[in-house]
């Protein structure tokens, strides 16, 4: 196989460098070769190997490290620690107009950054028609570039980029900012470059793209990598991930009474899985599930059971009274409903199980429970749920 | 295949100078006449003060004036000094494209001490054409001998801004430390006065300053059509190249560590 990028080890501190004191020491460190004592750790010990042809997302929230990869990886920065190889010619767009000389003209920006890029001047002269039709800012290519809008300038650079046929295509979140007809332009064009054997290294938020784009996802949490492999699992993953959290900062957490509710859930579990293990139950499986509630006065009570994604937005619930089904009583005050989702047709992602008991009559709840549990499988549909369809004519 | 996206670029370089030229000194109006002018104006100073009220007289000189002798001197240490001023600042100038775009910052200090030497070079022909034209023989023949002095003139220029423009990354107090220090090296050159003013055990330690030497062999050359290749020579060009070679080295180590200080 052919790599073109490999990474080994990679970690990168950036030095604390705020009071002049500290860039002495920082400095000193440098000079020495030793690591900085303080500063932030950015990215620990990371490995990658990128191959010819290959297209790979990177993903992660905020700070967690995505930038400072790819600066490494352009040859931007040099990393603290690890080495980095590089075996292709790269065309990055690390940041928004960056290189862009703001008092210069359009014009003058192509010419310099086409320059940078390594085309000759007679390239750029072959290829100068091709990059302003594709930017298609019209009459402005003549102004200074500090009067364009984000979205202009993002439409040049990443034209530049396109006429300069990278061999590595390395881009950092900026096509977010171009419209939504140039943003369809983009992806045309990174689909047609891959299909013609280049290579992508793709920072976004945005899973769509990256399970358009990508074959293979890079999961980057606090520095380091947390997951990677085949684009679904990990996005899938990811994107579980910000559930849970998001659904624990609005502490939308439901309220479990626990042992001290009148009608208390003893038992909620999903069959088939071990105690502590994570119940995954693949796209179109059935799901079993058992509901154990006390009624302290032996009257059969009445159950529901309800699915919620993770962030706690409710999919599907339904109440036993309704419908007519009645617990099993087992023993001891004890009553069983068991229950079967058939062909569960929930999107992959991470979802609860909840269960809640009722008095007899059906009128409050009095205990209420959950049991995570995740869906896996590859597919591109969005949403929840799969609802029953077909294509006409 | 093996593929250095870091690598010095002619293209990319040549555009780099030109438009440094264009922001320097052609997008504003006054610009290129003051190119000529500043230095026409700070010669007529030292001109009127050396000559007119210190009565200096340069013992070697024979029948050339002060003010030749002052002026072919004078122009290539106005490249040489103001290029280190300008570019030593050229990193910290250019923080928007380092650790955004990949490229061999060495180019950004380079391209300022190219452009400032060419503005200058323009400068010192009209001052030689004007020194012609009031009466002084120039040695025209000898200003293609001229050319390697001042390419070597160049190189050490840009050796002594690699050096400077990426310690001033790390320790801002360099931007400070220059100008005095350059100051001073314009005062212990002679370029105002000649090494036959002063004291013999002077004389020698002043010997050991390169500009010493650019200033010699300019004059030299083209005053009195003079070419002297000796060991001095081979000194001075040798020792360039070995501190030219450790500065790029010095440059190079660092570069990869600017964006954390910027």
């Amino acid at each position: 196989m052919d790599t073109l990028v490999k990474l080994q080890g990679v970690s990168k501190i950036y030095p604390r460098v705020h009071k002049p004191r500290e860039r002495l020491k920082a400095f000193k460190a440098l000079l020495f070769g030793r690591e900085p004592e303080q500063g932030a750790r950015v990215l620990h010990d990371i490995d990658l190997e990128v191959v010819r042809g290959q297209s790979l997302g990177i993903i992660g929230e905020n700070g967690a490290g995505k930038s400072t990869l790819l600066k490494v990886l352009t040859g931007v920065i040099k990393p603290t620690r690890g080495t980095v190889e590089t075996h292709a010619r790269i065309a990055a767009l690390l940041e928004l107009g960056a290189g862009f000389q703001p008092d210069f003209s359009g014009i003058d920006n192509v010419r310099m950054q086409a320059s940078l890029l390594g085309l000759s001047g007679k390239e750029l002269d072959e290829r100068l028609d091709d990059i302003l039709e594709f930017a298609d800012i019209g009459d402005y290519i003549d102004e200074p570039v500090k009067h364009y809008s984000s979205g202009m300038v993002v439409r040049l650079g990443f034209a530049i980029v396109t006429a300069c046929r990278p061999e590595l295509l390395i881009t950092d979140e900026v096509l977010a900012v171009g419209d939504e007809s140039f943003q369809k332009k983009c992806i045309r064009w990174i689909e047609r470059f891959l299909k013609q054997g280049g290579t992508l290294l793709l920072v976004s938020h945005s899973m769509y793209v990256v399970q358009k784009l990508c074959q293979k996802a890079m999961w980057v949490h606090d520095g380091t990598v947390r997951q990677y492999g085949d684009v679904f699992p990990v996005t899938q993953a990811y994107l579980a991930w910000h559930e849970k959290r998001s659904a624990k900062e609005k502490e939308l957490r439901i309220q479990a009474q626990g042992d001290g509710a009148f009608y208390n859930i003893r038992q909620l579990s999903i069959e088939g899985f071990a105690q502590g293990e994570e119940p995954v139950i693949a796209m179109g499986q059935d799901m079993l599930a058992e509901l154990v509630i006390y009624a302290p006065d032996d009257r059969a009570p009445v159950g529901v059971f309800g699915i919620v994604r993770a962030d706690g937005t409710p999919v599907y619930g339904v109440v036993s009274d309704n419908e007519g089904a009645r617990p099993h009583g087992i023993g001891d005050r004890l009553y069983r409903f068991r229950f079967r989702f058939d062909a569960i047709d929930l999107l992959p992602g991470s979802y609860s199980l909840r269960g809640h008991s009722m008095d007899p009559e059906g009128v409050r709840v009095f205990d209420s429970r959950e049991v995570a549990f995740r869906v896996a499988g590859n597919t591109k549909e969005v949403g929840y749920v799969r609802l029953a369809h077909e294509w006409l004519d | 295949m093996r593929k250095d996206n870091n690598r010095l670029d002619g293209v990319f370089f040549k555009n780099l100078v030109i438009r440094q030229i264009r922001q320097d000194y052609l997008e504003n109006v006054t610009g290129f006449a003051w190119l000529i002018l500043q230095p026409l104006i700070l010669l007529a100073v030292y001109a009127f003060v050396f000559s007119t009220i210190f009565k200096s007289r340069i013992p070697e000189s024979g029948d050339i004036g002060f003010v030749p002798y002052l002026a072919v001197a004078f122009w290539p240490w106005t490249a040489f000094s103001e290029s280190i001023l300008r570019a030593s600042g050229s990193v910290i100038g250019n923080a928007a494209l380092i650790g955004k775009v990949a490229f061999a910052t060495e180019q950004l200090p380079l391209a300022m001490v190219t452009a400032t030497f060419v503005m200058h070079l323009i400068g010192y022909l009209a001052v030689l054409i004007f020194l012609q034209l009031t009466g002084t023989h120039i040695h025209w023949l000898f200003l293609t001998a001229a050319v390697p002095v001042f390419l070597l003139l160049w190189v050490f220029a840009a050796s002594i801004t690699l050096f400077t423009s990426s310690l001033q990354v790390f320790i801002r107090d360099v931007a400070q430390i220059l100008p005095p220090l350059i100051t001073f090296w314009f005062f212990t050159t002679p370029i105002l006065y000649s090494t036959a003013h002063l004291p013999a055990l002077v004389r020698s330690i002043a010997n050991w300053n390169p500009m010493a030497w650019f200033v010699a062999q300019l004059r030299q050359l083209l005053l009195f059509g003079e070419v002297r290749l000796d060991i001095t020579a081979l000194a001075v060009v040798l020792f360039i190249a070995v501190f030219a070679w450790l500065s790029l080295r010095f440059f190079r180590r660092f570069a990869g560590h600017f964006e954390d200080f910027l």
